[in-house]
């Protein structure tokens, strides 16, 4: 019995990073866009109680949905908090080690899971692109415990040498490297997560390493679309597509501006865990 | 003290005996009423080259209406840390106000694009958290303070000196403190004096204005002082740090004060096809240069009606006014 199913790459996204989400832990996300969207699908869908704080110094707070729009609807996105501080509160709970996981997005990524969100381009004062700023992510990526970074699967975004490093991954990868620049003990980014993907790291190394693929891509598919080669574990967990209760949710509820999951559509032909190719558009410039 | 790398780029010097020479020379220290007209806080407390600092940003809570007033008196040469910023930095680069931004996020299109490429701004980049923390530092009289980010990345090159703690003896990242010339925050509620109430989750406020030599508050609502000492809890700035207290209704708009109004999404729409189509000069001239205040522009340009759509729209009230 097959199946037809259409998504976006960014509702791949979203969906498997919601996926990674618990209710014991607390997130640090960032405050708009993709990150955000996916703590409250996974707090919608199945950890109601999952808490999270972000930048502006909210601390789990219980927004109504849809997701409220990018600082614009500040009462909204700080909704019926358990606290209400600044900045730089949030940042001190973090250097505490009490936030588990940041959640953030980032224009480029190298094999040590360092990533760019500044400008891509020749030179800092020549960009080509000018993107907003490191914002919050650098300290989030320095301080929570792990890093989950959502990124699409593209050349241009997983590259051997970022044109600008806004936020730490393992540095150079050798041991110690993030705890020599003054970074606490213990940390570091996490997962990877894309459409087609998930990465973790290298214990040894730190190097960036495939561990999860979905139904309808092959390894030399994700390859392709990096310019550098990662390392594969010996066997990939299946990433399920998204199904279709999440995008139910997604849509529906979460996003119905369609605002943070548009993206490519991808149409696959489902058969038990098992998915084909249907068609997939390619990527939007710029996106 | 061992520095085992240092950032070499440009950044505004710590000097926190200057500062204290500074505030003991200059800050009013007795209850004087301070409200002024947004056009005269802007006169006396703004001076070209200054570094200018403010909490939030034009879609939150920012200082809207004294950042439209720096653009109508024509400052020049500021240095302004965008951090946590919208598309202020736009607006004052679009108006020629600004030629040095300190970055921790800001809302980027042509405006900054083609200034930086045309050598008439220059970017120095760090992080909102960093950018906080030095202000942080600033507001504590204090010259640097460590912090456990910015090390290894290239956001490290800017200011950043990676020392051995000489506690522990782990490397660790200093910052400098920033102590800007002026502060520019805009509150919920204020006294004559300067006693400033600030209601919701938000930036940096207190450390802000503490930081700075000229602070500018505006606020939506004037209060009693009598009101203000029946809750002092509620008091975030205290007058003594207060050069100007500025009475502007709306005076976040077009962005949302959380509680009391919704941003104006269409002006937001405006604003940003202004920058896509090059249009920036006939923005500021329709919402700037044609009217004298900000009460003249919500008069003329937005209308009582919208107003009080913006304020109808705003339903949530917990926390802030409930």
């Amino acid at each position: 019995m097959t199946e037809t199913r259409t998504f976006t790459d960014m509702e791949q996204i979203i969906c498997t990073s919601a996926r990674l989400m618990h209710a014991d832990k607390l997130y640090f996300t960032a405050i708009g866009g993709p990150p955000l969207v996916a703590v409250l699908l996974a707090k919608t869908l199945h950890a109601p109680n999952l808490a999270y704080v972000v930048e502006d110094g909210t601390i789990a707070p219980q927004v109504q949905l849809p997701a409220p729009m990018f600082l614009i609807e500040a009462s909204g996105g700080s909704y019926r908090a358990a606290s209400w501080t600044d900045m730089n509160t949030v940042g001190f709970h973090a250097g505490l080690g009490y936030l588990d996981y940041g959640i953030l997005a980032a224009v480029q990524v190298d094999e040590y899971g360092n990533f760019n969100s500044t400008f891509v381009g020749p030179a800092y004062e020549r960009p080509e692109r000018r993107f907003g700023g490191p914002g919050g992510a650098n300290e989030i990526a320095s301080l929570c415990w792990r890093t989950i970074l959502m990124t699409r699967q593209q050349g241009r975004k997983f590259v051997k040498k970022l044109d600008f490093m806004s936020s730490p991954g393992f540095l150079d990868g050798s041991a110690g490297a993030r705890e020599r620049a003054g970074l606490p003990a213990d940390t570091g980014p996490w997962r990877v997560v894309t459409e087609m993907a998930v990465f973790d790291f290298d214990e040894e190394s730190h190097r960036i390493r495939l561990m999860g693929l979905a139904p309808w891509a092959t390894v030399d598919d994700v390859v392709a679309e990096m310019e550098f080669e990662p390392l594969v574990a010996s066997t990939l967990e299946n990433i399920e597509v998204p199904g279709e209760e999440e995008l139910a949710v997604l849509r529906a509820q979460v996003d119905p501006s369609g605002r943070t999951v548009r993206g490519r559509w991808i149409t696959v032909e489902l058969d038990g865990e098992s998915a084909r190719l249907v068609e997939q558009e390619a990527p939007a410039e710029g996106a | 003290m061992t520095v085992l790398a240092e950032g070499t780029g440009t950044f505004l010097q710590p000097d926190p005996d200057a500062h204290r020479r500074y505030i003991r020379d200059n800050k009013e220290k007795g209850l004087v009423s301070k409200v002024m007209s947004e056009a005269e806080a802007v006169k006396r407390f703004v001076d070209d080259g200054d570094y200018v600092a403010y909490d939030c940003n034009l879609w939150v809570r920012g200082p809207a209406a004294l950042m439209r007033e720096i653009v109508r008196q024509k400052k020049r040469e500021l240095w302004i840390a965008a951090k946590f910023t919208a598309h202020d930095a736009t607006m004052l680069v679009a108006a020629g106000c600004v030629n040095r931004i300190d970055v921790g996020w800001m809302e980027v299109g042509r405006v900054i694009t083609e200034a930086q490429a045309a050598g008439d701004v220059q970017l120095f980049e760090w992080s909102n958290g960093a950018m906080t923390y030095r202000l942080l530092a600033g507001s504590l009289g204090v010259p640097f303070l460590p912090l456990r980010y910015l090390g290894g990345t290239d956001v490290f090159k800017t200011g950043t000196k990676l020392i051995e703690d000489p506690y522990t003896g782990n490397p660790i990242n200093v910052v400098p403190a920033l102590n800007p010339d002026v502060a520019l925050v805009h509150v919920n509620q204020c006294d004559e004096y300067g006693n400033a109430r600030i209601f919701g989750a938000g930036l940096q406020p207190v450390e802000t204005a503490m930081a700075a030599k000229k602070v500018i508050i505006s606020t939506e609502e004037i209060v009693s002082t009598d009101e203000i000492r029946k809750d002092p809890q509620k008091t975030r700035i205290p007058y003594y740090a207060v050069d100007a207290v500025v009475h502007v209704p709306f005076g976040g708009y077009p962005g949302t004060v959380p509680g009391l109004y919704k941003a104006h999404l269409e002006h937001l729409m405006e604003s940003g096809a202004a920058q896509m189509q090059g249009k920036m000069d006939e923005y500021l001239d329709k919402w700037v240069h044609s009217v004298s205040s900000n009460e003249e522009m919500l008069e003329k340009h937005v209308g009582q009606e919208k107003l009080a759509v913006l304020k109808a729209e705003e339903t949530i009230k917990e926390g802030y006014y409930e």
